[in-house]
């Protein structure tokens, strides 16, 4: 069976970032979460680190399109979606897991993953073969039948993930994916990251430094909505001293890095 | 294809280490994904190594099946059922029935009465709809914000589903206490319409609190005091009413792009 | 032409019948085996796509009977095999260390609107043997196994932008052979 190759399928790529925002500012409620973020992601997997009320939920938000952005430019693969945009066609080429994850519990995993499928407008005969992929990727095989309201939090956690990457986005946005994973579940959803980094480009927030530092090419740190540090682990570790809070270099590095940058806001 | 190519060639095309041009393979393989015949041929002119192989993955297999869980049958409209019913409405719309039924009983005690069913009619929806695409009481919504395919069609999906319910509630309550079936189905469907596109504005919780606290204190309260129908629910009302749902309808359709970021208002 | 019998074959799957499935593994998997030799040269990799793929039939049967499979040939079947042997390049391309598959310089858009449909026939035979090597596995890739430009890089290994162009380069090359 041959498929028909279209023009813009094939035309050059002009963006050179997957994900980019310009002095991005988003609110939530009457609060300014994002206030003047510049952030450019391209392909690999970039950790977003930083504390409680710093705006991560927020920033994952704005990017999934779920939330308008109040002010600035944020352009996700290549197309502007502040303002009056096409959402359509952006979406089709995202993968969203919101923080708190609500699911309706009558569906079992594999309906959840379909019905997400159907609704991000994959092509009807590829739904089957990819929902089973997405299942198989997080390792959810002999649950693929069980109803939602029988999993453990762990589970849930990770067929929220599979319905996330069932359309093969090349933007993935995960938000605190490892909440009630066990130790061994977190080793093979680093291995996932690190196959899905390959291709496409993923942001994962989350609270756990290591995460970071393990699976990803990229950190992004950022506090009460603006970027404090965007560059590689092991630059990370480089930015802490032994003066500075932390059991490892990776954190020593995270709190030296927000104390300075604590230290020039109060100025 | 009608013409299938030559069994040498298919043959050829079996075996991995024989050479075989790029185009010649080409149409061989678009042949083969058709022509379960020829596929047969490939079966048939299979090397020793290829036969181990196969069964070194059937073996495989065997290990995988008994180790992981077995097919699931699901009936055909199992798909259709998840897209279209919203169980969390369900509440929701025994509310809405369970009102009608007061009125109707109510009209049957106090024939006095303006037509309870004729006033409650255009308001009968709008819990419904408003509950259908909500932040707070949809638990999946900010998976679903997110997908291409939330938007008006979406709500209006959803709106055809309370719609499904509350239409041959309406329906059956007229006829029971005697009311036009146009008087009350038409006022129904124009407030859902106007729901709606005032919806694309303000955000439809809003609106349809709005319209309910309007129609409440504009009709319904001096229809009760005064104890007769008001003028817009009189017979020869419909075709206004018939027009103000067309209207409504086209206004929520231009405005289809408010729909894409319900988040915004809701 | 039993494209009935394979979907009547994999309705029965769906029931968890064993037999139908291994018919189905009987009739399907040289053809299948073959196709995949012919991308990949790793035994141990076929192998391991076969299996995968054909466990995800049998695992997937009851979403598969009806939709997907109905009229379609076995055009599906490939398809899961096809997503399989993307997975498989890149667990590779990420354990042999290679880089993630970036993208190269920017270019300015052109204004291109055809959509590009190819039937076999013999024109598109010969203009296919005029196509350069690179160009031809590039639209290989892209309209008979059905890959996106990403999954194409993956499997051959170059740039997503490379792709592109070489996929632009074939249809220019292709539509001025059939015109």
């Amino acid at each position: 069976m041959m498929r028909t190759v279209s023009a813009d399928e094939t035309a050059p790529t002009t963006h050179p970032w997957a994900v980019h925002a310009q002095e991005l500012r988003v609110r939530a409620g009457r609060h300014l979460a994002v206030d003047g973020l510049d952030l450019a992601l391209g392909t690999g997997v970039h950790g977003l680190l930083g504390p409680n009320g710093a705006g991560k939920t927020t920033l994952m938000r704005a990017l999934a399109t779920v939330v308008r952005p109040a002010g600035g430019r944020l352009t996700l693969l290549g197309e502007a979606v502040d303002g009056r945009a096409d959402l359509r066609r952006v979406r089709r080429g995202l993968g969203y897991l919101p923080q708190q994850f609500g699911f309706y519990p009558r569906f079992t995993v594999r309906e959840f993953v379909e019905y997400m499928a159907w609704l991000k407008e994959m092509p009807k005969s590829a739904v089957p073969g990819a929902v089973q992929r997405a299942i198989d990727r997080v390792g959810l095989t002999a649950k693929a039948d069980a109803r939602m309201k029988t999993l453990s939090g762990g589970m849930l956690r990770r067929a929220g993930i599979a319905q996330a990457i069932v359309n093969d986005p090349a933007v993935l946005l995960l938000d605190e994916p490892t909440v009630g994973l066990d130790p061994e579940q977190r080793l093979d959803f680093r291995e996932l990251l690190r196959d899905l980094g390959v291709d496409s480009c993923v942001l994962v927030s989350t609270h756990l430094v290591e995460d970071v530092v393990v699976a990803c090419t990229d950190v992004v740190l950022i506090n009460e909505g603006r970027l404090v540090y965007q560059g590689t682990p092991d630059d990370l570790t480089t930015q802490g001293g032994q003066g500075d809070a932390g059991d490892s270099p990776a954190e020593r590095g995270y709190s030296a890095l927000l104390r300075r940058h604590r230290a020039e806001a109060g100025r | 294809m009608t013409t299938h190519p030559n069994p040498a060639v298919i043959a050829r095309y079996a075996d991995p280490a024989a050479e075989l041009d790029e185009v010649t393979v080409w149409s061989v393989e678009v042949h083969l994904e058709g022509c379960a015949h020829c596929r047969a041929l490939v079966a048939g002119s299979t090397a020793d190594d290829t036969r181990s192989l196969l069964a070194r993955v059937a073996a495989g297999l065997d290990d995988g099946i008994a180790a992981g869980p077995a097919p699931v049958r699901r009936p055909r409209w199992s798909a259709a059922r998840h897209r279209w019913v919203v169980w969390h409405l369900t509440p929701w719309l025994t509310m809405t029935v369970a009102v009608l039924a007061c009125a109707v009983l109510l009209q049957a005690l106090a024939p006095g009465m303006p037509s309870l069913v004729s006033l409650l009619a255009p308001v009968a929806p709008l819990p419904g709809v408003a509950i259908a695409w909500s932040r707070r009481h949809d638990p999946a919504w900010e998976l679903i914000a997110g997908t291409p395919a939330a938007g008006l069609t979406m709500l209006l999906r959803r709106t055809a589903g309370v719609l499904a319910v509350v239409v041959p509630t309406l329906a059956l309550a007229s006829t029971r206490t005697g009311t036009s079936l146009a008087l009350t189905l038409l006022p129904c469907l124009a407030f859902t319409a106007a729901t709606i596109a005032l919806g694309a504005f303000v955000g439809v919780r809003l609106a349809a609190l709005g319209l309910g606290a309007a129609w409440a204190l504009a009709v319904i309260v001096p229809a009760v005091v005064t104890a007769e129908l008001p003028a817009v629910l009189r017979a020869g009302s419909s075709p206004g009413w018939a027009l103000l749902t067309l209207t409504l309808a086209g206004l929520a359709v231009l405005r289809a792009d408010n729909f894409r970021r319900l988040s915004s208002h809701n | 032409m039993d494209a009935a019998g394979e979907d009547d074959l994999v309705r029965r799957t769906a029931a968890g019948d064993r037999g139908a499935f291994d018919e189905l593994y009987r009739r399907t998997s040289p053809w299948l085996l073959a196709r995949l030799r012919r991308r990949c040269a790793d035994e141990d990799v076929v192998a391991d796509v076969m299996q995968e793929t054909y466990l995800a039939v049998w695992r997937a049967a009851g979403t598969f009977a009806g939709s997907a499979t109905a009229g379609n040939g076995i055009g599906w079947l490939w398809t899961i095999a096809a997503h399989r042997l993307v997975d498989a390049f890149r667990r590779r391309a990420r354990q042999n260390q290679l880089p993630a598959v970036a993208l190269t310089e920017t270019v300015a858009p052109a204004a291109e609107d055809e959509v590009m449909a190819a039937r076999v026939g013999q024109e598109l035979e010969h203009a296919l043997l005029v196509l350069p090597p690179e160009a031809r596995q590039v639209l290989q890739a892209m309209v008979l196994d059905g890959f996106s430009v990403r999954e194409t890089s993956l499997l051959l290994g170059v740039p997503e932008n490379t792709v592109k162009s070489r996929a632009r380069r074939a249809r220019l090359a292709l539509r001025e052979a059939l015109s």
